[in-house]
Protein backbone atom coordinates (compact mmCIF):
# COMPACT_ATOMS: atom_id res chain seq x y z
CA UNK A 1 0.00 0.00 0.00
CA UNK A 2 2.59 2.71 0.66
CA UNK A 3 4.35 1.85 -2.47
CA UNK A 4 1.02 2.43 -4.46
CA UNK A 5 0.60 5.46 -2.25
CA UNK A 6 4.20 6.87 -2.95
CA UNK A 7 3.69 6.08 -7.21
CA UNK A 8 0.03 7.70 -6.85
CA UNK A 9 1.32 10.71 -5.10
CA UNK A 10 4.34 11.37 -7.29
CA UNK A 11 1.79 10.91 -10.54
CA UNK A 12 -0.34 13.35 -9.10
CA UNK A 13 2.00 15.71 -8.44
CA UNK A 14 3.35 16.17 -11.37
CA UNK A 15 -0.03 16.38 -13.30
CA UNK A 16 -1.40 19.06 -10.62
CA UNK A 17 2.25 20.87 -11.70
CA UNK A 18 1.41 20.46 -15.46
CA UNK A 19 -2.66 21.67 -14.75
CA UNK A 20 -1.50 24.89 -12.65
CA UNK A 21 1.31 25.72 -15.19
CA UNK A 22 -1.09 25.68 -18.14
CA UNK A 23 -3.53 27.55 -15.77
CA UNK A 24 -1.52 30.27 -16.15
CA UNK A 25 0.07 30.70 -19.04
CA UNK A 26 -3.85 30.20 -20.04
CA UNK A 27 -4.89 32.97 -18.45
CA UNK A 28 -1.42 34.86 -19.34
CA UNK A 29 -1.78 34.59 -23.13
CA UNK A 30 -5.83 35.31 -22.16
CA UNK A 31 -4.89 39.22 -21.05
CA UNK A 32 -2.28 39.11 -23.93
CA UNK A 33 -4.36 38.81 -26.62
CA UNK A 34 -6.85 41.46 -25.19
CA UNK A 35 -4.15 43.70 -24.82
CA UNK A 36 -2.33 42.89 -28.23
CA UNK A 37 -5.51 42.10 -30.67
CA UNK A 38 -8.08 43.90 -28.83
CA UNK A 39 -10.50 41.00 -28.37
CA UNK A 40 -9.34 38.13 -26.22
CA UNK A 41 -9.25 34.86 -27.77
CA UNK A 42 -12.66 32.77 -27.05
CA UNK A 43 -11.33 29.19 -26.16
CA UNK A 44 -8.30 30.31 -23.60
CA UNK A 45 -11.44 31.82 -21.73
CA UNK A 46 -12.85 27.86 -21.93
CA UNK A 47 -10.13 25.88 -21.23
CA UNK A 48 -9.32 27.83 -18.57
CA UNK A 49 -12.21 27.03 -16.61
CA UNK A 50 -12.20 23.02 -17.49
CA UNK A 51 -8.74 23.71 -16.15
CA UNK A 52 -10.19 24.53 -13.36
CA UNK A 53 -12.45 22.09 -12.37
CA UNK A 54 -9.91 19.47 -13.05
CA UNK A 55 -6.98 21.11 -10.91
CA UNK A 56 -9.73 21.54 -8.37
CA UNK A 57 -10.81 18.41 -7.84
CA UNK A 58 -7.77 16.68 -8.29
CA UNK A 59 -6.01 19.47 -5.96
CA UNK A 60 -8.99 18.27 -3.88
CA UNK A 61 -7.62 14.75 -4.19
CA UNK A 62 -4.14 15.02 -3.12
CA UNK A 63 -5.08 17.19 -0.30
CA UNK A 64 -7.67 14.45 0.93
CA UNK A 65 -3.91 12.49 0.93
CA UNK A 66 -2.17 14.71 2.97
CA UNK A 67 -5.23 15.19 5.62
CA UNK A 68 -5.31 19.21 4.83
CA UNK A 69 -9.38 19.25 4.46
CA UNK A 70 -11.17 21.18 7.02
CA UNK A 71 -13.32 19.38 9.78
CA UNK A 72 -14.62 19.56 13.13
CA UNK A 73 -12.66 17.98 15.36
CA UNK A 74 -14.97 17.86 18.29
CA UNK A 75 -15.34 14.35 19.10
CA UNK A 76 -11.73 13.37 17.80
CA UNK A 77 -10.10 15.38 20.77
CA UNK A 78 -11.80 12.37 23.32
CA UNK A 79 -9.36 9.58 23.60
CA UNK A 80 -12.35 6.91 24.00
CA UNK A 81 -14.57 8.71 20.93
CA UNK A 82 -11.53 9.00 18.21
CA UNK A 83 -11.80 5.43 16.94
CA UNK A 84 -15.12 6.17 16.05
CA UNK A 85 -14.98 9.23 14.80
CA UNK A 86 -12.23 8.21 12.81
CA UNK A 87 -13.85 5.46 11.47
CA UNK A 88 -16.92 7.49 10.74
CA UNK A 89 -14.82 9.86 8.79
CA UNK A 90 -13.23 7.59 6.43
CA UNK A 91 -16.85 5.92 5.80
CA UNK A 92 -18.58 9.56 4.89
CA UNK A 93 -15.33 10.19 2.84
CA UNK A 94 -15.76 6.59 0.83
CA UNK A 95 -19.44 7.52 0.21
CA UNK A 96 -18.26 10.81 -1.18
CA UNK A 97 -15.85 9.59 -3.29
CA UNK A 98 -18.01 6.45 -4.33
CA UNK A 99 -21.00 7.27 -5.10
CA UNK A 100 -21.18 11.33 -5.17
CA UNK A 101 -17.69 11.65 -7.47
CA UNK A 102 -17.58 8.16 -8.72
CA UNK A 103 -21.55 6.62 -9.47
CA UNK A 104 -23.28 10.27 -9.84
CA UNK A 105 -19.90 11.23 -11.69
CA UNK A 106 -19.85 8.20 -14.28
CA UNK A 107 -23.71 8.65 -14.40
CA UNK A 108 -23.21 12.25 -15.52
CA UNK A 109 -19.96 11.68 -17.95
CA UNK A 110 -22.07 8.45 -19.83
CA UNK A 111 -25.22 10.93 -20.30
CA UNK A 112 -22.87 13.61 -21.67
CA UNK A 113 -21.58 11.56 -23.61
CA UNK A 114 -24.70 9.39 -25.21
CA UNK A 115 -26.04 13.28 -25.81
CA UNK A 116 -22.82 14.02 -27.45
CA UNK A 117 -22.60 17.54 -25.86
CA UNK A 118 -19.62 19.59 -26.80
CA UNK A 119 -18.38 23.00 -25.34
CA UNK A 120 -19.22 26.34 -27.27
CA UNK A 121 -15.67 27.24 -28.06
CA UNK A 122 -13.65 24.33 -28.22
CA UNK A 123 -16.15 21.81 -29.45
CA UNK A 124 -14.74 19.29 -26.75
CA UNK A 125 -16.95 16.71 -25.55
CA UNK A 126 -18.53 17.69 -22.29
CA UNK A 127 -17.97 14.41 -20.94
CA UNK A 128 -14.57 14.26 -21.20
CA UNK A 129 -14.48 17.73 -18.73
CA UNK A 130 -16.76 15.70 -16.69
CA UNK A 131 -14.35 12.98 -16.73
CA UNK A 132 -12.49 14.81 -13.88
CA UNK A 133 -15.34 13.69 -11.35
CA UNK A 134 -15.16 10.28 -11.44
CA UNK A 135 -11.01 10.07 -11.48
CA UNK A 136 -11.19 12.30 -8.41
CA UNK A 137 -13.54 9.86 -6.95
CA UNK A 138 -11.39 6.88 -7.74
CA UNK A 139 -8.30 8.74 -6.25
CA UNK A 140 -10.17 9.98 -2.90
CA UNK A 141 -11.48 6.14 -2.45
CA UNK A 142 -8.00 4.93 -2.94
CA UNK A 143 -6.34 7.32 -0.62
CA UNK A 144 -9.35 6.79 2.16
CA UNK A 145 -8.58 3.00 1.96
CA UNK A 146 -4.77 3.60 1.64
CA UNK A 147 -5.22 5.59 4.82
CA UNK A 148 -7.34 2.70 6.80
CA UNK A 149 -5.04 0.43 5.80
CA UNK A 150 -2.52 2.03 7.47
CA UNK A 151 -4.43 2.78 10.73
CA UNK A 152 -4.95 -0.99 11.10
CA UNK A 153 -1.45 -1.25 12.32
CA UNK A 154 -1.20 -1.31 16.04
CA UNK A 155 1.59 1.18 15.85
CA UNK A 156 0.27 3.53 13.83
CA UNK A 157 -2.04 6.67 14.68
CA UNK A 158 -1.60 9.27 17.41
CA UNK B 1 -42.09 17.48 -1.15
CA UNK B 2 -42.97 20.57 1.12
CA UNK B 3 -40.17 22.76 2.03
CA UNK B 4 -39.68 21.49 5.37
CA UNK B 5 -39.24 17.89 5.40
CA UNK B 6 -36.65 18.50 2.98
CA UNK B 7 -35.03 20.87 4.73
CA UNK B 8 -35.23 19.06 7.85
CA UNK B 9 -33.36 16.30 6.50
CA UNK B 10 -30.79 18.04 4.99
CA UNK B 11 -30.35 20.49 8.10
CA UNK B 12 -30.23 16.84 10.29
CA UNK B 13 -27.80 14.65 7.94
CA UNK B 14 -25.34 18.06 7.72
CA UNK B 15 -25.30 18.68 11.00
CA UNK B 16 -24.52 14.72 11.87
CA UNK B 17 -21.67 14.68 9.47
CA UNK B 18 -20.10 17.83 10.71
CA UNK B 19 -20.30 16.98 14.23
CA UNK B 20 -19.14 13.41 13.63
CA UNK B 21 -15.98 15.05 12.17
CA UNK B 22 -15.97 14.41 8.38
CA UNK B 23 -14.74 16.54 6.65
CA UNK B 24 -16.51 19.95 5.87
CA UNK B 25 -16.77 19.61 2.04
CA UNK B 26 -17.46 15.81 2.23
CA UNK B 27 -20.36 16.48 4.96
CA UNK B 28 -21.71 19.37 2.41
CA UNK B 29 -21.18 17.16 -0.39
CA UNK B 30 -23.03 14.23 1.37
CA UNK B 31 -25.82 16.27 2.81
CA UNK B 32 -26.70 17.73 -0.41
CA UNK B 33 -26.64 13.93 -2.06
CA UNK B 34 -29.05 12.46 1.05
CA UNK B 35 -31.59 15.67 0.71
CA UNK B 36 -31.71 15.39 -3.08
CA UNK B 37 -32.11 11.37 -2.81
CA UNK B 38 -35.07 12.29 -0.67
CA UNK B 39 -36.92 14.21 -3.41
CA UNK B 40 -35.85 12.07 -6.63
CA UNK B 41 -34.72 8.65 -7.48
CA UNK B 42 -30.84 8.14 -6.80
CA UNK B 43 -29.18 7.69 -10.01
CA UNK B 44 -30.14 11.32 -11.71
CA UNK B 45 -29.74 12.50 -7.75
CA UNK B 46 -25.99 11.52 -7.53
CA UNK B 47 -25.59 12.79 -11.17
CA UNK B 48 -26.98 16.08 -10.54
CA UNK B 49 -25.03 16.37 -7.54
CA UNK B 50 -21.48 15.43 -9.25
CA UNK B 51 -23.10 18.10 -11.83
CA UNK B 52 -23.46 21.15 -9.75
CA UNK B 53 -19.93 20.15 -7.88
CA UNK B 54 -18.36 20.90 -11.78
CA UNK B 55 -20.41 23.28 -12.62
CA UNK B 56 -19.87 25.49 -9.52
CA UNK B 57 -16.29 25.37 -10.47
CA UNK B 58 -17.08 25.89 -13.75
CA UNK B 59 -16.83 29.93 -13.82
CA UNK B 60 -14.04 32.26 -15.11
CA UNK B 61 -14.30 34.81 -12.20
CA UNK B 62 -13.49 31.87 -9.49
CA UNK B 63 -10.41 31.52 -11.39
CA UNK B 64 -8.87 34.53 -9.63
CA UNK B 65 -8.99 32.37 -6.55
CA UNK B 66 -6.07 29.49 -7.30
CA UNK B 67 -4.00 32.72 -9.03
CA UNK B 68 -4.39 34.64 -6.36
CA UNK B 69 -3.79 31.45 -3.82
CA UNK B 70 -0.23 30.79 -6.20
CA UNK B 71 0.82 34.25 -6.19
CA UNK B 72 0.35 34.63 -2.15
CA UNK B 73 2.93 31.38 -1.90
CA UNK B 74 5.42 32.79 -4.38
CA UNK B 75 6.05 35.83 -2.29
CA UNK B 76 6.15 33.90 0.67
CA UNK B 77 9.15 31.76 -0.78
CA UNK B 78 10.45 35.35 -1.81
CA UNK B 79 10.61 36.59 1.56
CA UNK B 80 7.62 38.70 1.16
CA UNK B 81 6.62 38.23 4.88
CA UNK B 82 9.72 38.89 6.41
CA UNK B 83 10.43 42.76 4.10
CA UNK B 84 6.78 43.57 5.06
CA UNK B 85 7.27 43.14 8.48
CA UNK B 86 10.72 44.86 8.49
CA UNK B 87 9.35 48.08 6.79
CA UNK B 88 6.80 47.84 9.92
CA UNK B 89 9.36 47.64 12.17
CA UNK B 90 11.18 50.99 11.29
CA UNK B 91 7.45 52.70 10.49
CA UNK B 92 5.97 51.77 14.21
CA UNK B 93 8.72 50.21 16.19
CA UNK B 94 9.04 53.35 17.96
CA UNK B 95 5.60 53.93 19.34
CA UNK B 96 4.90 51.84 23.03
CA UNK B 97 3.48 48.75 22.10
CA UNK B 98 6.08 48.42 18.90
CA UNK B 99 6.04 44.95 18.09
CA UNK B 100 2.01 45.08 18.56
CA UNK B 101 1.32 47.39 16.00
CA UNK B 102 4.29 46.03 13.66
CA UNK B 103 2.22 43.18 13.66
CA UNK B 104 -0.51 44.78 12.91
CA UNK B 105 0.57 46.34 10.06
CA UNK B 106 2.21 43.51 8.83
CA UNK B 107 -0.83 41.10 8.70
CA UNK B 108 -2.82 44.87 6.88
CA UNK B 109 0.58 44.56 3.96
CA UNK B 110 0.53 41.02 3.84
CA UNK B 111 -3.27 40.95 3.58
CA UNK B 112 -3.54 43.47 0.48
CA UNK B 113 -0.73 41.19 -1.26
CA UNK B 114 -2.45 38.03 -0.54
CA UNK B 115 -6.42 36.95 -0.99
CA UNK B 116 -6.69 34.99 2.38
CA UNK B 117 -6.48 35.29 6.21
CA UNK B 118 -5.43 31.94 6.77
CA UNK B 119 -1.93 32.67 4.61
CA UNK B 120 -1.96 36.40 6.30
CA UNK B 121 -1.75 34.59 9.78
CA UNK B 122 0.29 32.01 8.75
CA UNK B 123 3.04 33.97 7.61
CA UNK B 124 2.92 37.03 9.43
CA UNK B 125 1.90 34.72 12.62
CA UNK B 126 5.04 32.58 11.75
CA UNK B 127 7.47 34.88 11.62
CA UNK B 128 6.69 37.04 14.65
CA UNK B 129 6.07 34.46 16.98
CA UNK B 130 9.43 34.02 18.49
CA UNK B 131 10.24 38.40 18.38
CA UNK B 132 7.12 38.86 20.20
CA UNK B 133 7.96 36.05 22.75
CA UNK B 134 11.43 37.87 22.80
CA UNK B 135 9.84 41.01 24.29
CA UNK B 136 8.32 39.61 26.82
CA UNK B 137 4.78 39.76 25.00
CA UNK B 138 4.61 35.58 24.98
CA UNK B 139 3.26 33.32 22.25
CA UNK B 140 -0.37 33.01 23.37
CA UNK B 141 -0.54 36.68 23.15
CA UNK B 142 0.85 36.88 19.82
CA UNK B 143 -1.00 34.19 18.64
CA UNK B 144 -4.22 35.49 19.26
CA UNK B 145 -2.79 39.35 18.12
CA UNK B 146 -2.23 37.36 14.85
CA UNK B 147 -5.62 35.97 14.53
CA UNK B 148 -7.36 39.20 15.31
CA UNK B 149 -5.26 41.97 13.12
CA UNK B 150 -5.03 38.87 10.13
CA UNK B 151 -8.69 39.15 9.68
CA UNK B 152 -7.94 42.48 7.57
CA UNK B 153 -6.77 39.99 5.38
CA UNK B 154 -10.12 39.33 4.03
CA UNK B 155 -11.44 42.91 3.87
CA UNK B 156 -8.19 44.55 2.59
CA UNK B 157 -8.02 43.64 -1.18
CA UNK B 158 -7.83 41.06 -2.79
CA UNK B 159 -9.95 38.60 -1.08
CA UNK B 160 -10.91 35.16 -2.17
CA UNK B 161 -14.08 35.46 0.39
CA UNK B 162 -15.39 38.63 -1.67
CA UNK B 163 -14.76 36.96 -5.19
CA UNK B 164 -16.75 34.56 -3.86
CA UNK B 165 -19.67 36.27 -2.70
CA UNK B 166 -19.27 37.95 -5.99
CA UNK B 167 -19.78 34.26 -6.96
CA UNK B 168 -23.00 33.98 -4.88
CA UNK B 169 -25.03 37.31 -5.04
CA UNK B 170 -24.54 36.61 -8.49
CA UNK B 171 -22.59 39.21 -10.09
CA UNK B 172 -22.25 42.02 -7.78
CA UNK B 173 -18.82 43.99 -9.15
CA UNK B 174 -15.68 42.24 -7.44
CA UNK B 175 -13.93 45.55 -7.90
CA UNK B 176 -16.72 47.53 -5.64
CA UNK B 177 -16.50 44.71 -3.40
CA UNK B 178 -12.67 44.82 -3.58
CA UNK B 179 -12.29 48.86 -2.49
CA UNK B 180 -15.58 48.65 0.07
CA UNK B 181 -13.18 46.69 2.14
CA UNK B 182 -10.43 48.90 2.81
CA UNK B 183 -11.78 51.48 5.40
CA UNK B 184 -13.51 48.32 7.03
CA UNK B 185 -10.50 46.76 7.12
CA UNK B 186 -8.27 49.41 8.56
CA UNK B 187 -10.98 50.41 10.94
CA UNK B 188 -10.40 46.60 12.81
CA UNK B 189 -6.46 46.96 12.54
CA UNK B 190 -6.90 50.29 15.13
CA UNK B 191 -9.65 49.05 16.99
CA UNK B 192 -7.77 45.34 17.49
CA UNK B 193 -4.24 47.27 17.80
CA UNK B 194 -5.75 49.85 19.77
CA UNK B 195 -7.19 46.87 22.15
CA UNK B 196 -3.93 44.74 21.98
CA UNK B 197 -1.62 48.05 23.42
CA UNK B 198 -4.18 48.20 26.23
CA UNK B 199 -4.15 44.34 26.87
CA UNK B 200 -0.27 44.41 27.01
CA UNK B 201 0.01 47.91 29.60
CA UNK B 202 -2.48 46.53 31.89
CA UNK B 203 -0.03 43.60 32.08
CA UNK B 204 2.90 46.25 32.48
CA UNK B 205 4.87 45.36 28.99
CA UNK B 206 4.93 47.92 26.53
CA UNK B 207 8.64 47.70 25.10
CA UNK B 208 9.47 49.68 21.75
CA UNK B 209 10.70 47.60 19.31
CA UNK B 210 13.08 49.55 18.45
CA UNK B 211 14.37 53.53 18.14
CA UNK B 212 13.10 55.56 15.18
CA UNK B 213 15.98 55.55 12.20
CA UNK B 214 15.16 57.76 9.25
CA UNK B 215 18.09 55.77 7.39
CA UNK B 216 16.74 52.19 8.50
CA UNK B 217 13.51 52.96 7.35
CA UNK B 218 14.69 53.92 3.93
CA UNK B 219 16.65 50.61 3.12
CA UNK B 220 13.48 48.76 4.61
CA UNK B 221 11.33 50.80 2.73
CA UNK B 222 13.50 49.96 -0.40
CA UNK B 223 13.66 46.48 0.16
CA UNK B 224 10.13 46.22 0.69
CA UNK B 225 8.84 48.41 -2.20
CA UNK B 226 8.81 45.50 -4.72
CA UNK B 227 6.53 43.36 -2.62
CA UNK B 228 4.27 46.33 -1.91
CA UNK B 229 4.22 47.29 -5.73
CA UNK B 230 2.27 44.44 -6.51
CA UNK B 231 -1.05 45.76 -5.05
CA UNK B 232 -0.35 49.06 -6.58
CA UNK B 233 -0.08 46.86 -10.31
CA UNK B 234 -3.07 44.66 -9.44
CA UNK B 235 -5.56 46.78 -7.71
CA UNK B 236 -4.33 50.04 -9.68
CA UNK B 237 -5.39 47.85 -12.64
CA UNK B 238 -8.74 46.63 -11.22
CA UNK B 239 -9.72 50.32 -10.25
CA UNK B 240 -8.37 52.04 -14.02
CA UNK B 241 -10.61 48.92 -15.96
CA UNK B 242 -7.65 47.98 -17.16
CA UNK B 243 -8.39 44.21 -15.88
CA UNK B 244 -10.81 42.41 -14.81
CA UNK B 245 -10.09 40.56 -11.09
CA UNK B 246 -8.99 37.22 -12.54
CA UNK B 247 -6.78 38.79 -15.38
CA UNK B 248 -5.44 40.71 -12.51
CA UNK B 249 -4.89 37.87 -10.77
CA UNK B 250 -2.85 36.52 -13.20
CA UNK B 251 -0.58 39.17 -13.48
CA UNK B 252 0.44 39.31 -10.18
CA UNK B 253 1.60 35.47 -10.40
CA UNK B 254 3.73 36.89 -13.46
CA UNK B 255 5.18 39.30 -11.12
CA UNK B 256 5.37 37.43 -7.97
CA UNK B 257 7.31 34.90 -9.71
CA UNK B 258 10.17 37.36 -11.44
CA UNK B 259 10.17 38.96 -8.33
CA UNK B 260 10.92 35.70 -6.10
CA UNK B 261 12.87 33.93 -9.34
CA UNK B 262 14.81 37.18 -10.59
CA UNK B 263 14.74 39.92 -8.19
CA UNK B 264 15.11 39.00 -4.75
CA UNK B 265 16.30 35.52 -5.80
CA UNK B 266 15.17 33.31 -2.90
CA UNK B 267 13.44 30.90 -5.24
CA UNK B 268 15.19 28.52 -7.55
CA UNK B 269 13.86 27.43 -10.77
CA UNK B 270 14.07 23.67 -10.41
CA UNK B 271 11.71 24.27 -6.84
CA UNK B 272 9.23 26.07 -8.80
CA UNK B 273 7.02 22.73 -9.28
CA UNK B 274 7.10 22.00 -5.75
CA UNK B 275 5.51 25.51 -5.25
CA UNK B 276 3.01 24.59 -7.40
CA UNK B 277 1.68 21.58 -6.18
CA UNK B 278 1.61 23.02 -2.47
CA UNK B 279 -0.51 25.83 -4.24
CA UNK B 280 -2.73 23.50 -6.12
CA UNK B 281 -3.52 21.64 -2.46
CA UNK B 282 -4.59 24.56 -0.89
CA UNK B 283 -6.34 25.70 -3.93
CA UNK B 284 -7.86 21.86 -4.00
CA UNK B 285 -9.38 22.21 -0.32
CA UNK B 286 -11.18 25.83 -1.02
CA UNK B 287 -12.14 24.71 -4.53
CA UNK B 288 -14.06 21.57 -3.23
CA UNK B 289 -15.36 23.41 -0.10
CA UNK B 290 -16.89 25.77 -2.96
CA UNK B 291 -17.85 23.22 -5.46
CA UNK B 292 -19.53 21.27 -2.59
CA UNK B 293 -21.14 24.26 -1.40
CA UNK B 294 -22.37 25.64 -4.66
CA UNK B 295 -24.45 21.80 -5.07
CA UNK B 296 -25.74 22.01 -1.76
CA UNK B 297 -27.20 25.93 -2.54
CA UNK B 298 -28.28 24.31 -5.88
CA UNK B 299 -29.92 21.45 -3.48
CA UNK B 300 -31.74 23.91 -0.78
CA UNK B 301 -33.07 26.51 -3.73
CA UNK B 302 -34.25 23.09 -5.64
CA UNK B 303 -36.53 22.99 -2.08
CA UNK B 304 -37.35 26.58 -2.12
CA UNK B 305 -35.69 26.88 0.61
CA UNK B 306 -33.75 30.23 0.25
CA UNK B 307 -37.26 32.29 -1.03
CA UNK B 308 -38.63 30.56 2.10
CA UNK B 309 -36.10 32.17 4.50
CA UNK B 310 -36.33 35.35 2.44
CA UNK B 311 -39.87 35.83 3.25
CA UNK B 312 -39.44 34.74 6.76
CA UNK B 313 -37.18 37.70 7.12
CA UNK B 314 -38.88 39.85 5.48
CA UNK B 315 -41.86 39.38 7.78
CA UNK B 316 -40.01 39.53 10.66
CA UNK B 317 -38.08 42.37 9.86
CA UNK B 318 -39.64 46.02 10.66
CA UNK B 319 -36.96 47.46 8.30
CA UNK B 320 -33.33 47.58 7.30
CA UNK B 321 -31.74 48.25 10.73
CA UNK B 322 -33.86 45.47 12.10
CA UNK B 323 -32.61 43.22 9.10
CA UNK B 324 -29.29 44.02 9.60
CA UNK B 325 -29.20 43.05 13.27
CA UNK B 326 -30.78 39.91 12.67
CA UNK B 327 -28.97 38.97 9.60
CA UNK B 328 -25.76 39.35 11.99
CA UNK B 329 -26.63 37.55 15.09
CA UNK B 330 -27.55 34.69 12.90
CA UNK B 331 -24.37 34.66 10.88
CA UNK B 332 -22.48 34.89 14.32
CA UNK B 333 -24.22 31.82 15.47
CA UNK B 334 -23.63 29.90 12.10
CA UNK B 335 -19.91 31.14 11.98
CA UNK B 336 -18.82 29.17 15.18
CA UNK B 337 -19.59 25.91 13.16
CA UNK B 338 -19.56 26.75 9.71
CA UNK B 339 -16.60 27.90 7.88
CA UNK B 340 -16.43 31.22 6.04
CA UNK B 341 -17.06 29.65 2.11
CA UNK B 342 -19.61 27.33 2.52
CA UNK B 343 -21.47 30.15 5.02
CA UNK B 344 -21.27 32.68 1.98
CA UNK B 345 -22.67 30.81 -0.61
CA UNK B 346 -25.25 29.14 1.55
CA UNK B 347 -26.88 32.13 2.94
CA UNK B 348 -26.49 34.56 0.58
CA UNK B 349 -29.29 33.60 -1.67
CA UNK B 350 -31.47 33.44 1.47
CA UNK B 351 -30.52 37.13 2.55
CA UNK B 352 -29.62 39.53 -0.23
CA UNK B 353 -33.29 39.49 -1.95
CA UNK B 354 -34.70 40.48 1.53
CA UNK B 355 -31.77 43.17 1.92
CA UNK B 356 -32.17 44.54 -1.74
CA UNK B 357 -35.95 44.33 -0.56
CA UNK B 358 -35.46 46.68 2.31
CA UNK B 359 -32.94 49.38 0.44
CA UNK B 360 -29.86 47.25 1.69
CA UNK B 361 -26.49 47.89 -1.10
CA UNK B 362 -25.63 44.27 -2.26
CA UNK B 363 -21.96 45.52 -1.52
CA UNK B 364 -22.64 46.72 1.85
CA UNK B 365 -24.06 43.70 3.00
CA UNK B 366 -20.83 41.64 1.34
CA UNK B 367 -18.51 43.34 3.72
CA UNK B 368 -21.12 42.84 6.76
CA UNK B 369 -21.48 39.18 5.77
CA UNK B 370 -17.23 38.71 5.45
CA UNK B 371 -16.32 40.94 8.29
CA UNK B 372 -18.89 38.82 10.39
CA UNK B 373 -18.03 35.83 9.47
CA UNK B 374 -14.57 36.80 10.29
CA UNK B 375 -15.38 36.62 13.57
CA UNK B 376 -16.95 33.13 13.22
CA UNK B 377 -13.38 31.73 11.39
CA UNK B 378 -11.68 33.02 14.64
CA UNK B 379 -13.87 31.29 17.95
CA UNK B 380 -13.87 27.67 18.62
CA UNK B 381 -15.24 24.95 17.71
CA UNK B 382 -14.28 25.58 13.70
CA UNK B 383 -11.68 28.47 13.36
CA UNK B 384 -9.79 27.94 10.56
CA UNK B 385 -8.00 31.06 11.08
CA UNK B 386 -7.31 30.36 14.95
CA UNK B 387 -5.99 26.64 13.88
CA UNK B 388 -3.48 28.27 11.83
CA UNK B 389 -1.96 30.91 14.18
CA UNK B 390 -2.37 28.46 17.23
CA UNK B 391 -0.24 25.94 14.58
CA UNK B 392 2.20 28.56 13.61
CA UNK B 393 3.04 29.95 16.77
CA UNK B 394 3.58 26.59 18.92
CA UNK B 395 0.85 26.56 21.05
CA UNK B 396 -2.66 25.70 21.99
CA UNK B 397 -6.34 26.74 21.79
CA UNK B 398 -7.00 26.44 25.15
CA UNK B 399 -4.24 29.36 26.33
CA UNK B 400 -4.82 31.93 23.64
CA UNK B 401 -8.35 31.60 23.82
CA UNK B 402 -8.15 33.92 26.96
CA UNK B 403 -5.85 36.74 25.25
CA UNK B 404 -8.62 36.73 22.47
CA UNK B 405 -11.97 37.77 24.47
CA UNK B 406 -11.33 41.57 24.64
CA UNK B 407 -10.24 41.15 20.96
CA UNK B 408 -13.37 39.42 20.01
CA UNK B 409 -15.15 42.15 21.39
CA UNK B 410 -13.08 44.81 19.31
CA UNK B 411 -13.56 42.91 16.12
CA UNK B 412 -17.54 42.64 17.65
CA UNK B 413 -17.32 46.72 17.71
CA UNK B 414 -16.22 47.07 14.08
CA UNK B 415 -18.91 44.90 13.04
CA UNK B 416 -21.36 47.48 14.75
CA UNK B 417 -19.93 50.43 13.18
CA UNK B 418 -19.26 48.85 9.85
CA UNK B 419 -22.97 47.28 10.46
CA UNK B 420 -24.19 51.09 11.43
CA UNK B 421 -22.54 53.33 8.72
CA UNK B 422 -23.04 51.85 5.46
CA UNK B 423 -20.74 54.90 3.64
CA UNK B 424 -17.14 53.20 5.40
CA UNK B 425 -17.84 50.35 3.02
CA UNK B 426 -19.04 52.43 0.42
CA UNK B 427 -17.68 55.75 -0.08
CA UNK B 428 -14.96 54.55 -1.28
CA UNK B 429 -16.01 52.82 -4.38
CA UNK B 430 -18.49 55.40 -5.25
CA UNK B 431 -15.98 57.55 -5.03
CA UNK B 432 -14.32 55.85 -7.94
CA UNK B 433 -17.61 55.18 -10.12
CA UNK B 434 -17.77 51.48 -9.24
CA UNK B 435 -21.30 51.12 -7.68
CA UNK B 436 -23.69 51.41 -10.51
CA UNK B 437 -25.85 53.71 -9.59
Amino acid sequence: MQGARAVVDRALEALLAALFAALTLDVGWQVATRFLLGRPSPWSEELARFLLIWLGLLGASYALGRRMHLAIELFARRVQWRRWSRRFTLASTLAFALAVLGAGGTHLVALQLELGQRSAALAIPMGWVYLALPIAGGLMAFYTLAELAEGSRPEERG
Amino acid sequence: MPVGSEGAVLAVALVALLALGAPISVAIGVAAAVSLCAAIPAAPALATVAQQIATGLDSFALLAIPLFILSGHLMNRGGAARRLIDLGKELVGALPGGLVWVEVLGCVLFGAISGSAVATAAAVGGVMAPRMEQDGYGRDFGAALSVAAATTGLLIPPSNVLIVYSLASGGVSVAALFFAGYVPGLLIALLVGVTAVGLAARRGRLPRARGFAMGRLGKSAAAALPSLLLVVVVMGGIVAGIFTATEAAGIAVLYALVLALAVHRELRPRELPRVLVEAAATTGVVLLLIGASMALAWTMAYAGIPQAVARLLLDAAAGPVALLLALNLLLLAIGTFLDMTPAVLLFTPMFLPAAVELGIDPVHLGIVMTLNLCIGISTPPVGTLLFVACGVSGTTLGRVVPYLAPLYAALLLALAVVTAVPELSLALPRALGLLGD
